[in-house]
């Protein structure tokens, strides 16, 4: 099977903004296009990664880009939706129906918490049992409970995120806080605090994707798609799904775990073997479990792990590189290819104060509402002089 | 928990609650059961969300069991929130039954006094209690 490569990538930054969905993911689409060095009329084919924007919006925001008739295609997964879209792009170049691709998240957000009846039944709603971070936040507990994590440990991983933050242009607040008054912050969900979650916003992320031979030809610095995987959760997995029960006869591994898996073996990699990570830090708490889920450190150790600095950029297994969602936002639709255009500029080297040393691999990961989560794996591809 | 009405309730969820609904001591929650896998879901369901069969049959739940997790709701929940207004924050938690399967369910009494493994009762919880609609919703508090 022919290698598959993303060209070129492009990021309207992520915050709110006084601007159209139209304008800021025309703008990331257009940047990913003037950095794989092609035009739009080069595109077969092209996807919108998206959860709140409305029908037809793929084909309403690249009509900004020029008239044309190739397939636009609107792909949403919850905060997978990124990586269920940069996936139909692999497949669709290895089918050989497209040789060009252009896959753009954009999402334009409300403000505060998200509109439950998305994705909760209206009797959970009426119950009051419809805000996503009190399911984080009991994950958390029990996790306390288990394995004696604390609150300083989640606290710690908020606090690196934001740190990293700082020196990214595209996160929204870009502020470093002190452990206390990360800690000090108002309980959201008990035990999780408000800089310690993300918040919906707005932003636009996009990619070019192509075939190794094609990107040979045009030249530019395309980065291998060595996995991209897609998986929802197993049966009662995660309760973040939001299950209105849970087995407890059943432990089924969960939705990061599986898909994790499945993607190191398809990249023939294992979690030692990647540079660097951008992973779903929709709480601090999630990225502590999801060191565990990816391997990183044994089960239950995720809060040590993070309190003795693995995961700061300069650790042994860098984190969120970028500042994580709890700096960026979660613009649900971009925040995936947010994360890619990270990894992207992490293995080309451009990534600036947030720089990995020597990165030659990455991994960006996001997990959401019906335990839909993607992993998808990137590698430098090796330049023969 | 709310149980004060004299109008007739509708369940919050349709199946899931046992009959009579309107009788506190003799309230509660109705299950599925799989004959294949054995596995329990709350509600009635007519596959099993396990192995997909369709063997399932009808049984009332456990109304005690034990806390698994929690935590406190510290801002109104967006949308069609039909608790008390204004907002009275409140705990949220997974309590696990004898039968098998841990239910997620707003918790009564203090917020401060909840811990995991607490003994939970189920309780009949009326939303709504003052419209010509009242709903028959649930909740655990602590025994003792
Ligand atoms: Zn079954």
């Amino acid at each position: 099977m022919s290698d598959v490569v993303i060209l070129g990538v492009g990021i309207h930054p992520f915050g709110r903004f006084d601007k159209s969905a139209e304008e800021i993911g025309a703008d990331a689409a257009q940047q990913a296009l003037d950095d794989a060095g092609v035009k739009w009329s080069d595109i077969d084919s092209a996807y919108l990664s998206r959860m709140y924007l409305p029908a037809t919006s793929g084909a309403r925001i690249l009509r900004r880009l020029g008239g044309t008739d190739i397939p636009i295609v609107d792909v949403e997964a919850a905060c997978a939706s990124g990586g269920a879209a940069l996936r139909q792009a692999l497949l669709a170049i290895r089918s050989g129906e497209s040789e060009m691709v252009l896959v753009l998240g954009c999402e334009k957000m409300p403000r505060g918490f998200m509109d439950p009846s998305m994705i909760y039944a209206p009797w959970q709603v009426q119950m009051g049992m419809s805000l996503n971070p009190s399911y984080w936040s009991m994950r958390a507990r029990r996790h306390m409970y288990d394995h004696g994590t604390t609150e300083e440990q989640i606290a710690l991983v908020a606090h690196k995120n934001h740190r990293n933050s700082v020196s990214n242009p595209n996160a929204m607040y870009r502020k470093e806080f002190t452990l206390e008054q990360i800690m000090n912050s108002p309980l959201v969900c008990d035990p999780i605090r408000l800089l310690e979650i993300c918040a919906p916003n707005d932003g636009a992320a996009a990619v070019v994707v192509t075939t190794a031979e094609r990107a040979r030809k045009i030249g530019g610095r395309p980065v291998r798609i060595a996995a991209c995987v897609h998986s929802i959760a197993r049966y009662s997995a995660d309760f973040r799904c939001p299950a209105d029960s849970m087995s407890a006869t059943i432990d089924n591994p969960g939705p990061t775990e599986v898909t994790a898996k499945k993607a190191y073996e398809r990249a023939g990699m294992g979690p030692g073997d990647i540079d660097c990570f951008e992973v779903q830090d929709t709480d601090a708490f999630c990225e502590i479990e999801i060191y565990e889920d990816i391997g990183l450190c044994p089960r239950g150790e995720g809060g040590r792990f993070a309190a003795e600095g693995h995961t700061q950029i300069t650790g042994l297994h860098p984190v969120n590189m970028s500042g994580g969602l709890i700096s960026k936002g979660e613009p649900v639709g971009a925040s995936h290819l947010g994360q890619v255009v990270e990894v992207v500029a992490q293995l080309r080297g451009t990534a600036g104060p947030r720089q990995v040393a020597d990165a030659k691999t990455g991994m960006a990961h996001v997990l959401g509402a019906g335990g839909n989560c993607a992993v998808t794996i990137l590698e430098r591809v090796q330049v023969h002089a | 928990m709310s149980t004060a009405t004299d109008r007739p309730l509708t369940p919050i969820r349709k199946g899931l609650i046992s009959e009579p609904i309107d009788s506190p001591e003799a309230f509660r929650l109705l299950g599925s059961k799989c004959g294949a896998c054995g596995e329990l879901s709350i509600g009635t369901n007519a596959v099993c969300l396990n192995c997909g069969g369709s063997d399932l049959s009808s049984v009332r739940l456990s109304p005690e069991g034990i806390l698994w997790t929690f935590t406190i709701v510290r801002h109104a929940p967006p949308g069609d929130y039909r608790g008390p207004k204004p907002f009275v924050p409140f705990g949220l938690g997974l309590i696990e039954l004898p039968d098998g399967v841990r239910i997620m369910a707003p918790l009564d009494g203090d917020i401060e006094t909840f811990r995991i493994g607490a003994r939970m009762r189920l309780n009949l919880n009326v939303l709504d209690a003052d419209s010509p609609a009242p709903l028959a919703a649930f909740s655990f508090s602590m025994i003792g």
